[in-house]
């Protein structure tokens, strides 16, 4: 078969459910957790911390303040007029198209970074149930090598274990 | 509506009223508050001191408008027409602005064009009065004098330096081109 | 420890979007009907020529302006409640959240228009975009209506994804609970989302540096608005003061408006039980705060101006204090600070309907503050002789009505197709965070782990 998986109401549940399965020998990248809210304060809802967004986001800060200044600079070069009296190059009025290009880079680089890290565009993956979205917590293995093991595990679901 | 307009200010109470007068168009500032503030380069200094007024690049914001502290600026709220025969007063040097486009003196820019033009095919300098401008032209008391400020012996270097010049909202710190002479003491005899 | 069934909540929330009623055709109906009447007197007006307007010589700006700062204004509402309130980690913000951020979406894009309508050659304002030309010539950095290009621009890409992440999850919930047309347009909406813990980390680590970006942007870009004004030596507009002044009234309209928006659809769409009174007390104790702040950046602006006695600047501040325009300016200081400070301060005034009548008075007066700064100082500036006046025509009255329609239409519209209120945060809130250790130890003790 192609998955095995529960539906938890509980988050206890599903982290005894999580534990259950890590005892049985799978493999923790085998383990699918789906849940309808982040889950951050249980074990099983806190792995996968690490992201290099916030570098992401300085990256494309620097980015947008590069791309700002040369902007500026060098179009106010390309047909010189001085206006006002002021220097044709006015770094001062400058800052100000800098520092918004600057925040754009960061807000930019942030979302793009979710949307590659979260896989985001992509297809509903086949280990996936609709009632997720009923505030169930579903924990799930695909192609289980050992399947009585793993339905142990699953045994809390409510309405017993699924099967793909 | 005109690009140079009359101020008449009245003192006094009748029968001892007297009324001050004064022209006031573009004052071709050196540091210009309309220039910075065109997000299309339409108002901007050309190499010979003007604030040129380009009407192809403007895109009708009227900041310009607003940032010039001496109100000589003035919007084309319509484009205007003119029944035949009337079209034909219009001078064939003066572009005619669409409506949208913000416009000014431009110091007579076709006359000026015009003096360098008819100079440089006689391989000579321009004389000091040679372009005069029609406000300085139709001045029946030669009160208005135009020339070039970057030359020292010109009239209107002269004038510009005598001690009963002043300029107008000088405070602005705007560096205007024009000078306004008031009336001299008795012992001004070398100025007019 | 059993979880409560979410289902009363989700329901509820997804009430408005799964069932439409009459009225809201209607409502719909009514809306287009103005914001075309809008739509087309734009069109009368770009056809004619500005001058239908009430723009004249010297008071080249009006009503038009007025509308664009204001609007601009009341976008801040979004930033401030769910940026800030995300940092501080404000939990009474969830219901308010998503509410704000629409506003701000959508006053932005209405303020937006602004610029566009009050141009004289509007066709030509693709020349703020910075590209390369055989002419060689590029959009004017050092103007202020270009920094307004950028600012508004970054703001406006900005909100929108702020405003569109933390709706993924609540796409893939309505995926999950519909079927036909629906299943389909939400399943593409959603782009697959299941909520596995590695994307919800990502969520709110974007969503946490957005929020964290955000601020600067709103900041920045009501500076920028004011910048507008104070970058050029007219009477009473060259004061530094703008640039935190604006933004304060920003803040201040924006609050306001949330608040009137808030009260509007917890009774068109039922929500009483999810934006309860102290949300609104809530709300209207940081719109006190913004009103006295508000007051004391116009006493200083003012005390300022009446100290330093130039005739430069006294004709246009006694305008405002004695002559033309002083019945507007005392009606913005009774809308604005004497109306909601007994109806925000005192307990047993303390409502709904009196945060509601508080922010009306806001709204109006913050208006009327808008057009005060503009239009006085215009029709005071320079020589005597060329001083003049202002009325505004129906062009510019029918536009700056058929905003208002806008707005409401396109909150109606989002509101149809988005739920309101953050399903997800909803529940996040109802179960707050538990030291892990405490439940494991908690789950131990009970036999609950094997």
């Amino acid at each position: 078969m192609k998955a095995i998986y529960g539906l938890f109401t509980t988050p206890e549940l599903a982290q005894q459910a999580v534990d259950g399965l890590r005892a049985a020998g799978v493999p923790e990248r085998e383990i699918t957790i789906q849940s309808s809210e982040p889950m951050e304060e249980y074990e099983f809802g806190s792995r996968d911390r690490e992201t290099i967004m916030p570098w992401n986001a300085v990256l494309g800060g620097t980015i947008g303040l590069a791309a700002g200044y040369l902007l500026t600079s060098t179009t106010q070069q390309s047909w010189p007029i001085t206006t006002g009296g002021m220097p044709i190059v006015t770094n001062w009025s400058n800052l100000i198209i800098i520092f918004e290009l600057t925040m754009l880079g960061a807000v930019f680089a942030s979302v793009i970074t979710l949307l590659f890290s979260a896989r985001l565009p992509g297809r509903l993956p086949k280990l996936y149930d609709a009632e997720v979205s009923e505030g169930k917590i579903l924990i799930g293995v695909s192609n289980p090598k050992e399947v009585a093991q793993v339905e142990h595990a699953l045994r809390g679901s409510t309405g017993g274990v699924r099967k793909l | 509506m005109h690009w140079i307009r009359i101020e008449r200010y009245w003192e006094g109470e009748f029968p001892e009223v007297k009324v001050k007068f004064r022209p006031v168009l573009c004052q071709q500032c050196d540091d210009a508050p309309c220039e910075p503030v065109c997000p299309t380069y339409a108002s901007s200094h050309s190499e010979e001191g003007l604030n040129s007024q380009i009407y192809n690049r403007c895109i009708g914001t009227r900041y310009c408008a607003n940032a010039c502290g001496y109100n000589v600026r003035f919007f084309n709220f319509f484009t205007p027409s003119w029944d035949k025969p009337l079209h034909l007063q219009l001078n064939p040097d003066v572009s005619v602005r669409e409506g949208g486009v913000m416009e000014k003196c431009t110091f007579c820019i076709q006359r000026i064009n015009a003096g360098k033009v008819s100079a440089g095919i006689q391989q000579r300098p321009l004389m000091d009065g040679e372009i005069q401008p029609a406000c300085v032209q139709s001045c029946t008391a030669n009160a208005l004098v135009f020339g070039d400020l970057a030359d020292p012996d010109s009239m209107v270097s002269k004038l510009a330096n005598s001690p009963r010049g002043t300029k107008l909202l000088e405070e602005l710190g705007t560096k205007p081109k024009i000078t306004y002479l008031q009336q001299g003491s008795w012992d001004d005899s070398q100025n007019r | 420890m059993t979880r409560k069934t979410d289902n009363s909540l989700t329901t509820d929330l997804l009430r408005p979007v799964l069932e439409t009623s009459t009225k809201f055709y209607v409502t719909v109906a009514v809306l287009a009907l103005i914001v075309a009447t809008g739509f087309s007197t734009w069109f009368y007006q770009i056809y004619w020529g500005m001058g239908v307007t009430g723009d004249n010589w010297p008071v080249y700006w009006g009503l038009h302006e007025t509308n664009f700062v204001f609007w601009i204004g009341i976008s801040h509402a979004g930033t401030l409640i769910s940026a800030i309130l995300r940092i501080v980690n404000a939990t009474w913000r969830r219901p308010v959240t998503r509410c704000a951020e629409v506003i701000t979406a959508f006053a932005l894009m209405i303020g937006a228009m602004f610029p566009l309508i009050h141009l004289g050659r509007p066709w030509l304002a693709w020349w703020l975009i910075p590209y390369p030309s055989e002419r060689m010539l590029w959009p004017n950095y050092r103007s202020p209506l270009v920094w307004d290009f950028f600012a508004i621009n970054t703001y406006l890409l900005s909100s929108l994804l702020f405003l569109a992440l933390p709706a993924i999850p609540d796409f893939a919930l309505i995926r999950d609970r519909t079927t036909g047309w629906r299943n389909w347009f939400y399943g593409k909406l959603s782009m697959g989302w299941q909520g596995t813990p590695k994307q919800w980390h990502r969520l709110e680590s974007a969503m946490h540096i957005m929020a964290l970006a955000i601020i600067p942007i709103a900041i920045s870009v009501h500076t920028i608005v004011s910048f507008d004004f104070s970058m050029a030596v007219v009477p009473m507009w060259h004061s530094t003061i703008f640039g935190p002044y604006f933004v304060v009234g920003a803040i201040f309209s924006g609050i306001a408006a949330l608040i009137i928006v808030m009260a509007v659809i917890r009774k068109t769409l039922h929500l009483e039980k999810y934006l309860q009174p102290i949300h609104f007390q809530n709300l209207g104790k940081l719109m006190l705060a913004m009103s006295l702040l508000w007051g004391y950046f116009v006493f200083n602006e003012r005390l300022v101006t009446w100290y330093g006695n130039t005739p430069h600047e006294m004709a246009a501040l006694w305008s405002t204090q004695m002559g033309r325009y002083s019945p507007m300016f005392w009606t913005m200081i009774f809308c604005n600070f004497i109306l909601p400070f007994p109806l925000l301060t005192i307990r047993k005034l303390r409502s709904i309907t009196t945060a509601v009548i508080a922010s009306c008075g806001v709204v109006i007066g913050m208006w009327l503050e808008r057009f005060l700064i503009i239009v006085p100082s215009l029709s005071y500036k320079g020589t005597p002789y060329s001083w003049g006046t202002y009325m505004p025509r129906w062009p510019e009255l029918v536009i700056f009505g058929s905003s208002f329609a806008a707005m409401a239409l396109l909150y109606l519209l989002f509101s149809k197709f988005i739920p309101i209120i953050s399903i997800w945060e909803m529940k996040v809130g109802e179960h707050p965070q538990i030291k892990v250790a405490a439940k494991v130890q908690e789950a131990e003790a009970a036999g609950d782990l094997v």
